[in-house]
């Protein structure tokens, strides 16, 4: 039996994408801001 | 709900012109639109206000006057009665019973709905309440003093109302669905457990009051006043008023175990969307290893049932509580707990969304069933014809199963939408700086896409 006939097991995948892209974006944005944050302070320093 | 003749999934789609997924995607892109927008144009707290109106001084005394609040609560105790009374001597076969539609179609999603149009439309039709207080009244005239109660602990809150909502579904969909009855939870079942309950809710009445009682414990009084909070009218010292709509949610979470009444609310209809759908396979799985075990079938069935509506109880109480966490870290963000309280009431929108979604068309097919063959039979004897009514039919071309389907993506999108507002809101109480109130929302925007995929992808499962 080809794989492709078990495909609907698997269709949940495609609900969680989304979630996927925006908990990325947020953990992307957040990491980006504290290093923003420490270059500022690294700045300041010098 | 998952009795045989009230089931929703009454026809499967079949000619969706985009696949089922898709429209999560879709309903994605509309919430990160929409949370961009309120990000870029709501910078004030607008519901902290209700901006009430009263309405005709008139008006008003006459829906509040004692006469009308005896009436309502008259046949309000009688239809309980009489549902009681259905439950026990009428029918067994569950669709002709007056007991099991009244009380679980008609009363359990008629209240929520119509409660969230005009508010809490429940009160005066509350029989426990009303016997309570007309026990009160004739104890005050009698012994010339109020009825002296405990005081209810304050820690307690509406603790009580959250695990009997919880237990009000374990026993339609648990208790219901495996209790060896060929369709569901049996009328005597449901009779018998509105007979306790009623005792139980007397009783509590007389220990505590019956208003501090209705507000923290009573389950009906707290769940429809939830959904209520959402209404367009309120009542205040025998006044009626109109208010900003969704304003009156925003202090609804200040009583202790408010978040876990709505969470309560999601988690059990989640539960009772995934238990025949998306949770089949890990259900089944469950109770074999059970099964194999030497565990009795209906013990083993009901033990996983109860195990998996747990989870899904935890689990929707985590996503929220990560949403929390998250706002947490932003800079300014008042305490925890704070958080957890503050946020709650953003999701009674979710819970109403996720209500319609999962129940309208059995609303509005079982309400034609109530108000044709049941109300003219109601003990489903076969031999009644009170009003004419009895050869009466459901009509369940009525609605198509790709508008069904509309309908619940369009309540589910609205709900979340209505919670991120909501929530932004609240957001810009905390964070007077918009930036950082738009920085703290982003979690709650992953809550938000997160409840809504995932009530599309339990309806799609119990649909498809």
């Amino acid at each position: 039996m080809l794989p492709v006939a078990h495909v609907g097991h698997y269709l949940w995948t495609l609900y969680v994408i989304p979630i996927l892209i925006v908990v990325g974006a947020i953990i992307r944005n957040t990491v980006a801001q504290r290093r923003l944050a420490r270059e500022d302070a690294e700045e300041e320093v010098r | 709900m998952t009795f045989l003749p009230f089931a929703h999934a009454l026809v499967s789609r079949k000619d969706l012109p985009i696949p089922a997924w898709l429209f999560a995607w879709a309903a994605s892109i509309v919430l990160i639109a929409s949370f961009f927008a309120l990000s870029a144009a709501w910078r004030k707290p607008q519901f902290e206000d209700e901006r009430r109106r009263p309405l005709g001084e008139r008006f008003s005394a006459v829906l509040t006057s004692v006469p009308v609040q005896v009436v309502c609560g008259a046949v309000a105790v009688f239809l309980l009665g009489f549902a009681i009374y259905a439950g026990l001597h009428g029918t067994e076969a569950p669709d002709r019973n007056f007991a099991l539609t009244f009380l679980f179609v008609t009363c359990w999603l008629g209240f929520a709905f119509f409660s969230a149009i005009f508010g809490d439309v429940f009160r005066p039709f509350n029989p426990w309440r009303a016997v309570g207080r007309a026990v009160g009244g004739g104890f005050r005239t009698i012994a010339g003093q109020r009825p002296a109660h405990l005081p209810y602990p304050e820690w307690l809150g509406r603790w009580p109302a959250a695990i009997g909502l919880l237990a009000t579904v374990w026993l339609e969909v648990v208790y219901g669905a495996s209790g060896g009855v060929a369709v569901g939870l049996s009328p005597d079942a449901a009779g018998l457990a509105a007979l306790l309950y009623s005792v139980y809710t007397l009783a509590m009445m007389a220990v505590f009051g019956t208003e501090e009682w209705c507000d923290r414990g009573e389950i009906f009084s707290v769940y429809f006043g939830m959904f209520g909070r959402l209404g367009l009218f309120g009542s205040r010292d025998g006044r009626l008023y109109r208010r900003r709509p969704l304003a009156a949610t925003t202090n609804w979470a200040s009583v202790p175990g408010s978040a876990a009444v709505v969470i309560a609310s999601i988690a059990s209809t989640s539960f009772d969307g995934a238990q025949e759908g998306a949770f089949k396979d890990p259900i089944e799985n469950l109770f074999e290893w059970f099964a194999n075990r030497g565990m009795e079938l209906t013990s083993a069935l009901r033990l996983t049932d109860t195990i998996f509506m747990l989870l899904t109880f935890a689990a929707v109480g985590a996503v929220y509580q990560l949403g929390v966490r998250g706002m947490r870290t932003v800079p300014g963000a008042p305490s925890f707990k704070q958080l957890r309280t503050g946020f709650a009431h953003t999701l009674i929108p979710i819970a109403l969304a996720y209500l319609v979604a999962h129940y309208f068309s059995l609303f509005f097919f079982q309400e034609q069933a109530q108000f044709t063959y049941i109300l003219s039979d109601p003990l489903g004897t076969g031999h009644t014809d009170l009003f004419g009514t009895v050869n009466g039919l459901v009509d369940y071309k009525a609605l198509s199963a790709n508008m069904i389907w509309y309908v619940q993506v369009a309540a589910l999108v609205i709900g979340h939408v209505i919670g991120l507002m909501l929530a932004h809101d609240r957001a810009l109480v905390y964070w007077p700086d918009y930036r950082k109130a738009t920085a703290s929302q982003y979690w709650m925007l992953a809550v938000m896409v997160a409840f809504t995929c995932f009530g599309l992808y339990l309806l799609s499962v119990a649909n498809g």
